[in-house]
């Protein structure tokens, strides 16, 4: 590499005395302990050592991490990284897969995630969670804000919902466009609006966290972009954990963000710093798109 | 961390970054003939030297566009990250820098040729051959540094920078003092005055193209004196 | 392998365009073949019923002049205990031998006689208790004529000379005459929809069965509808995926299989002997159903909990509904309109079952209405077997119409099975 031909200007390169030494950064690269700063003051998320098994195989080795109050944290990664599965370990989605195992501390505000006596419901509706693919029930708008200020019997009367479909709605930009046709099916809406109504749905409820697992990843770079302004705003809210195979993404909205590996945490730094100036090779590579 | 450009998954992204590199060392080459020349033209009286340092100038002035436009297209089409984007970021800088020193070599050329007509200079050859020296080995010894990501190389070529300034302004003070023995020669001795302004000035551009080194090696900017972000780095 | 030009590429891929062609021809032709023998062999069982039983909704009637004699009929009043052993047949015979005089001689009066159904006393016993001032009276009075004049004048239609069987020459003569006098006429045959069984061809009905069914339906839906789903709801959204949850799979599959007429015996084992239910009874028939529809519902409304996507799911439970509220709110009335149409599908099934009501005694000659679920009955299919065993020739058309019947009942199943998909199905 960077052998230089001669040409007419009389530039030569001078000899070089050291041989670079071609060294491939693949996957197999050690991965080593987490670099950079996985620990925050004002911590909303804390998690410790967490392991995580699907039957045999370990999907997640021994990953600490801290979310930060009103802080967005993506997480990224080559696919399989268990990135997601981290994510859904945090509203315990986890539980309903078989032969799925969670081990670690997790504490949202000091509290317990896991333990025999958590409920995971009203843990649901202090994390809640954006999917992939946008998902409304296949029920009108508003029973799709409404729904769980229902279950959770937060609204009592008619009116105090509809106050809650509503604010939900334009916290999530949406009001506007679907005030008029609020008795319609939400699927019936376009991408980008169907993944703004759940949003919507999930801040019905007023959570303290909100996951997004690839929230944009079906949409087109318009309905993208509005969710990701939406991120924007509603982190003056709600801490956001968001999962990405979008880096240019994890760049515009986060203030951290985290890199998996293969299930190890390989690196947790300022956004800013892991875009320009990452510290760990693999999470260079990962990156600047040299995986191979 | 090891630098490394030519592992990305994309091998039109291996081209695109080894060619604007290539582009930007080849302008360099052309700059630190054109330095070479000028002093040459200057130190010999040679008018037609000096007359081709300056055609050069304009070939130069289109390289530096050309960078930029490349450097322009990779950002659009490959959105680069960490260290290909201090890569680019790099070369549109040390390109800029590159242009500057082209637009110094002219002045030294000029000078040249006024000299040429007004008669030579009674005294300050010495120290313009001196001075220019410095700066070529600088310039060369920058971008060998670049080529090579060498930080240490980068940060001992910066620190000649400082000697290139003492002799500059020792070299400055003598000529003051000379034109205050000989006024005759004061215009004369400007020509040198500017020669020498512009070498200096060509100096700080290397230092400024080893600063670029170690920015892409370490991704710490240490321009304007800020040092002290390597050791925090 | 050696590099192909691109010329030549495309020139082998002519050469085998021709015979892709034909294949393709092929293979859309035998489909096509398929749903023509198909649809041929349904048209060839429909063309038959209908032709052998469309006839058994007309039934001829023989008009009479009768007179309600006091003398004949041996009561002087008319109430409930009289009307009981008044001799209505006497009146009829009277009638008939006054219509045709010249008759004598016993076989050939007994001939006579046997020219109206044995359930012509009965019609005139109804329309004396009905009106008791017809006592003494004479009235035109149409009767259901015996099935031999009816099988005889309905094979007029077809030739000349007519099936005769047990029709002799003299009662020929009698109903050319009667014919001829428009004394004879052919009218609907409301008696097949109103009576039950009869040994009498032309007394027999299908009422009892259809009611037998239908009440049998009733207990196989109440029963196998609301468990099938929620064994179906259990094993998809709750019970943990291991060997138990496989071996039940595979033995609710293996359940489907099994011989109907098993569940017959499993029936008579377990409902009569050991519970001492009754026999020939809806009840016990709609829980010998129950257990044969049973495995069809569980593996229909799991493969329509199983087509609910899982992201429904994921969505309900990330909000926080708890595993109840998933499946009530959302799993349930997405996969409703599969569960209906499968419990649709094995109702249909279950109406069609002969063999296991054979076992639990449904096979009864049954003349009544079954008024509740615990009464004497037998169904469609059953009834069926029983007038396709009977020797009379006018049971012939009567099993034919009662198979219309059962099969216009299946097609208006099956089909609103599939009205109610396309009306409850959602799209998501």
């Amino acid at each position: 590499m960077n052998t230089m031909t001669l040409d007419a200007t009389g530039y030569s390169e001078p000899a070089n005395p050291q041989t670079v030494e071609k060294k491939t950064v693949d996957s197999q690269t050690k991965v080593g302990e987490t670099v950079g700063a996985p620990f925050c003051d004002n911590a909303k998320l804390k998690m410790r050592n967490v392991n995580v098994f699907y039957s045999e195989t370990q999907a997640i080795h021994d990953v600490s991490l801290d979310i930060g109050r009103n802080e967005v944290v993506a997480m990224i990664g080559p696919s399989g990284c268990g990135k997601s599965t981290f994510l859904r370990c945090l509203n315990r989605m986890n539980d309903t897969i078989d032969g799925c195992r969670v081990e670690g501390d997790f504490t949202l505000d000091g509290d317990p995630i896991y333990g025999p006596k958590v409920d995971v419901v009203p843990l649901r509706a202090r994390v809640g969670m954006v999917f992939q693919k946008p998902n409304p029930f296949p029920k009108s708008i508003y029973e799709n804000v409404a729904y769980g200020p229902k279950i959770h019997g937060i609204a009592s009367r008619r009116a105090e919902l509809d106050e809650i479909v509503e604010n939900s709605l334009r916290r999530a930009g949406l009001w506007n466009e679907v005030k008029d046709r609020l008795d319609k099916p939400g699927t019936g809406l376009s991408g980008g609006q169907q993944q703004r109504l759940c949003i919507a749905r999930a801040i019905a409820v007023s959570p303290e966290v909100i996951l997004m697992d690839e929230p944009c990843s079906a949409l087109d770079p318009i309905a993208t972009a509005r969710i990701e302004e939406l991120i924007d705003e509603l982190r003056e809210n709600y801490t956001i954990a968001i999962v990405t195979h979008s880096m240019q993404q994890a760049a515009r909205v986060s203030q951290r963000t985290a890199y998996f590996h293969l299930g190890h945490l390989v690196e947790v730094n300022d956004t800013e710093t892991v875009f320009t100036n990452p510290q760990h090779e693999l999470t260079e590579a990962y990156i600047t798109g040299r995986f191979g | 961390m090891e630098m490394h450009f030519d592992q990305h998954i994309s091998r039109q992204f291996n081209e695109d970054l080894e060619s604007i590199k290539t582009e930007m060392l080849e302008m360099g080459g052309m700059v630190t003939r054109q330095v070479a020349d000028a002093v040459e033209a200057l130190a010999n009286a040679d008018s037609e030297l000096a007359e081709k340092v300056l055609r050069i100038e304009e070939e130069i002035d289109r390289r530096e566009m050309a960078i930029d436009e490349h450097a322009t297209l990779i950002i659009a089409k490959r959105q680069p990250a960490a260290s290909d984007l201090r890569m680019v970021m790099s070369i549109i800088r040390i390109a800029r820098d590159l242009e500057r020193v082209g637009d110094e070599a002219s002045k030294v050329a000029k000078m040249a040729i006024a000299l040429t007509d007004e008669g030579t200079a009674p005294r300050g050859y010495t120290e313009i051959r001196h001075i220019a020296n410095a700066v070529r080995k600088m310039l060369n010894d920058a971008l060998d540094a670049y080529t090579r990501f060498d930080v240490r190389a980068a940060m001992s070529t910066l620190a000649e920078d400082e000697q290139v300034d003492m002799d500059y302004r020792s070299a400055v003070r003598e000529m003051v003092t000379y034109m205050m023995e000989d006024p005759r020669s004061i215009s004369r001795v400007m020509n040198v005055l500017w020669t020498l302004r512009s070498l200096e000035r060509i100096g700080d551009h290397a230092k400024n193209i080893c600063e670029q080194v170690v920015y892409l090696v370490e991704g710490a900017d240490i321009r304007h004196g800020h040092e002290s972000n390597l050791k925090n780095a | 392998m050696t590099d192909l030009t691109q010329a030549q590429v495309r020139e082998r891929i002519e050469q085998n365009l021709a015979g892709r062609h034909r294949k393709e021809k092929l293979f859309r032709g035998l489909g096509i073949a398929s749903i023509a023998f198909g649809v041929f062999a349904v048209l060839l069982l429909f063309t038959d019923i209908i032709s052998k039983g469309s006839g058994a909704f007309v039934q001829t009637a023989v008009q009479l002049e009768v007179t309600y004699d006091p003398a004949v009929l041996g009561i002087e009043e008319v109430n409930e205990e009289s009307l009981t052993w008044a001799n209505f047949t006497g009146v009829i015979r009277q009638s008939l031998r006054e219509r045709f005089p010249g008759v004598s001689g016993r076989s050939e009066k007994r001939e006579l006689y046997s020219l109206v159904s044995t359930g012509a006393p009965f019609t005139l016993r109804d329309r004396l208790q009905a009106n008791p001032a017809l006592l003494g009276q004479t009235e035109k009075v149409w009767f259901a004529a015996d099935d031999d004049v009816d099988t005889f004048l309905k094979s007029l239609d077809d030739s000349a000379e007519g099936f005769r069987g047990r029709t002799s020459d003299e009662m020929a003569a009698w109903v050319q005459t009667l014919w001829d006098s428009g004394e004879l006429k052919k009218r609907f045959n409301t008696t097949f929809f109103t009576n039950g069984d009869s040994r009498e061809p032309e007394q027999a009905g299908i009422r009892a069965a259809l009611v037998g069914s239908l009440l049998t339906l009733l207990v196989t839906l109440a029963l196998s509808f609301p468990i099938g789903v929620a064994a179906a709801i259990y094993l998809e959204e709750y019970a943990p995926k291991n060997r138990w949850t496989d071996l039940i799979e595979v033995n609710i599959n293996n359940l489907a299989a099994v011989p109907s007429i098993v569940f017959g015996l499993l029936g008579l084992a377990i409902f009569i002997n050991f519970f001492e239910l009754p026999r020939s009874a809806p009840l016990v028939g709609g829980l010998v159903l129950t257990l044969m529809t049973l495995p069809t519902i569980i593996i229909s409304s799991r493969a329509a909990l199983k087509s609910v996507p899982p992201s429904i799911r994921e969505a309900a439970m990330g909000m926080g509904a708890s595993r109840m509220q998933v499946v009530l709110h959302h799993v349930l009335p997405l996969a409703m309109p599969g569960m209906l149409t499968g419990a649709i599908i094995g109702m249909a099934q279950a109406l069609g079952e002969t063999a296991p009501l054979l076992m639990i005694g449904m096979v009864a000659f049954i003349v009544d209405v079954p008024a509740g679920i615990t009464d004497p009955a037998t169904v469609l299919p059953v009834q069926i077997f029983l007038w396709a065993d009977s020797p009379e020739r006018a049971f012939v058309e009567r099993t034919s119409a009662a198979i219309m019947v059962l099969l216009s009942f299946l097609i208006v199943m099956n089909t609103s099975a599939v009205l109610l998909r396309k009306k409850l199905e959602r799209r998501w």
